[in-house]
């Protein structure tokens, strides 16, 4: 029983081989088209992902800066620096004394003129936080956790521009995932189509197979096997054009970057990204086919 | 092995090719369905073979009622059955080989099975010598009878032909019903429709008249 499903399948891989060999130009072209629209997306994602790892290499950790009352003593400081040590998500505390403070505005040539003017010190001591969680929500956590602590005035949160990178990777994650899902529908609809003229010509051979017995499994699964090897040909002619351009443009990017002292380099796909790639188009192409065959045999005058 | 009770078949067009048929054939027998063009064979034979769907009242193949068979049971049962085609139905671009073997492809029959059954069903119908042929080289009888090697391939018990001597001199005509004939000689209930009077009087089988959709004598 397994022997002669196996045999099934082989015999319908077989013959999807044999039909995408018998027409080599229409199976070509077909493959490229679904190769092309694979390799939009493809590239949109491979582009962000560029993007991404290379914002991971500049310093986005933001920074808090807690500002004491400028009223606040040496022993103020001390004793919030403990306080500041113990909140759960601050991993780093660096105290700035007031006096150091002074001294670095002073170093300003803008400043200097002004600062020496004065009799006192305007400027209050001051810590420069490192936070362990950096999302939105445990800043501002950490930000009303900071307020509440004695002699504290001022917590300043540069996180903004984190802010802003995140925002722009979630639309650009967005417009991949649009953009991948309206391509995948050409897909599908490139190989329904491809399969849909397959039919027309074994038109003969479906009706007579379905008069003396075939079931529409059996029918259907040849134009399944094509449809998935056309997809996954076109996964591969996505992957082999992708890395093609990440070859070409990552000699031209790898030169720009050393001169800005960074070794950056674009990041070709890995294995499993092949393997996935690969998966997602056969997988496309086997949906256009099934839909294709389906729609057809429910037109079909044999019951 | 196959009863027709009371059936109706209405196309959409709202022509009503049978009229409540009523009959029963044995299994092992040999029958013969006669009538003018129109009377409604080729519906009675289609509604046998399941390729349409009574409009009312039941047809059972070895009692199974076959408005009641799924897609899949219906699949099976026309493998089960030999069907020769009026128009043949063979695929011209395979050869003679090819075209016997196809049934037994849609079973999964083993490579080594399917060799031997082709040879055995080409050979039954003389034409043997003639397995690499492609049918569009072969002529009227002989496509024809290929249609049969086809049908017979999967050794079915009951053989079901509508007008298989219709495109044939009288001669070959008697040739391919003798052919019928020893099939039934063998167990194999026969059903099919004929014009052919003359042949069919040398036949001695039982004969079921159609007309106007009705069952005549």
């Amino acid at each position: 029983m397994i022997g002669a499903w196996i045999s099934a399948h082989g015999q319908a891989c077989l013959r999807a081989f044999k039909r995408m060999g018998a027409s080599p130009a229409a199976s070509i072209i077909s493959t490229l088209v679904i190769g092309i629209a694979i390799m939009l997306p493809l590239g949109l994602y491979s582009l962000f992902s560029n993007v991404t790892a290379a914002a991971s290499r500049l310093n986005t950790e933001p920074n808090v800066n807690v500002y004491l009352q400028v009223a606040a003593k040496d022993d103020d400081a001390l004793q919030t620096e403990k306080r500041l040590k113990a909140i759960a998500n601050v991993a780093e505390v660096k105290f700035v004394p007031r006096e150091v403070a002074l001294a670095e505005m002073k170093r300003l040539a803008s400043m200097a003129d002004l600062l020496n003017g004065l009799d006192t010190n305007p400027l209050p001591h001051a810590f420069t936080l490192r936070p362990r969680a950096t999302d939105e929500a445990s800043l501002e956590q950490m930000q009303k956790e900071l307020l509440a602590l004695p002699k504290v005035d001022a917590v300043v949160m540069d996180f903004e521009w984190a802010k802003k990178l995140k925002r722009f990777a979630t639309f650009a994650e967005r417009l991949v995932m649009l953009l991948g899902a309206v391509l995948a529908l050409a897909v599908v609809f490139v190989t329904g189509n491809t399969i849909r003229l397959q039919i027309l010509t074994q038109k003969d051979e479906i009706e007579v197979s379905r008069l003396i017995g075939a079931t529409k499994r059996f029918v259907r699964r040849p134009f399944l096997y094509f449809g998935a090897l056309q997809g996954a040909l076109a996964g591969g002619v996505a992957v082999a054009a992708m890395a093609a351009l990440i070859w070409w443009a990552g000699q031209e990017v790898h030169a720009l970057t050393i001169s800005y002292g960074s070794d950056f380099q674009l990041q070709y796909l890995n294995a499993a990204q092949i393997a996935s790639i690969i998966g997602i188009g056969a997988f496309l192409g086997w949906l256009g086919a099934y839909l294709s065959v389906s729609l057809y045999l429910r037109s079909a005058r044999t019951v | 092995m196959i009863t027709f009770s009371n059936t109706v078949k209405r196309y959409p067009n709202g022509f009503e090719a049978l009229k409540g048929v009523t009959l029963s054939i044995a299994k092992g027998e040999m029958v013969a369905i006669t009538g003018h063009s129109g009377a409604g064979k080729s519906t009675l034979l289609k509604l046998a073979a399941g390729i349409e769907a009574a409009s009312k009242g039941s047809v059972l193949v070895n009692n199974q009622n076959l408005a009641e068979i799924k897609e899949t049971g219906l699949g099976v049962l026309r493998r089960n059955l030999g069907l020769v085609f009026q128009d043949h139905k063979l695929l011209f671009d395979r050869n003679a080989f090819e075209n016997v073997a196809l049934p037994l492809s849609i079973a999964q029959f083993p490579r080594a099975d399917i060799g031997k059954r082709v040879r055995a069903a080409l050979d039954k119908v003389g034409l043997l010598d003639r397995e690499k042929a492609h049918p569009i080289t072969l002529s009227g009888g002989e496509q024809q009878r290929l249609c049969i090697a086809r049908a017979i391939v999967n050794r079915p018990a009951i053989l079901i032909a509508d007008e298989p001597t219709g495109h044939l001199d009288q001669s070959y005509g008697a040739t391919i019903l003798d052919l019928f004939k020893s099939f039934n000689q063998v167990g194999v209930t026969v059903l099919l429709s004929t014009h052919d009077e003359l042949n069919l009087a040398r036949l001695k089988c039982r004969r079921i008249h159609l007309e106007m959709g009705r069952v005549a004598t």
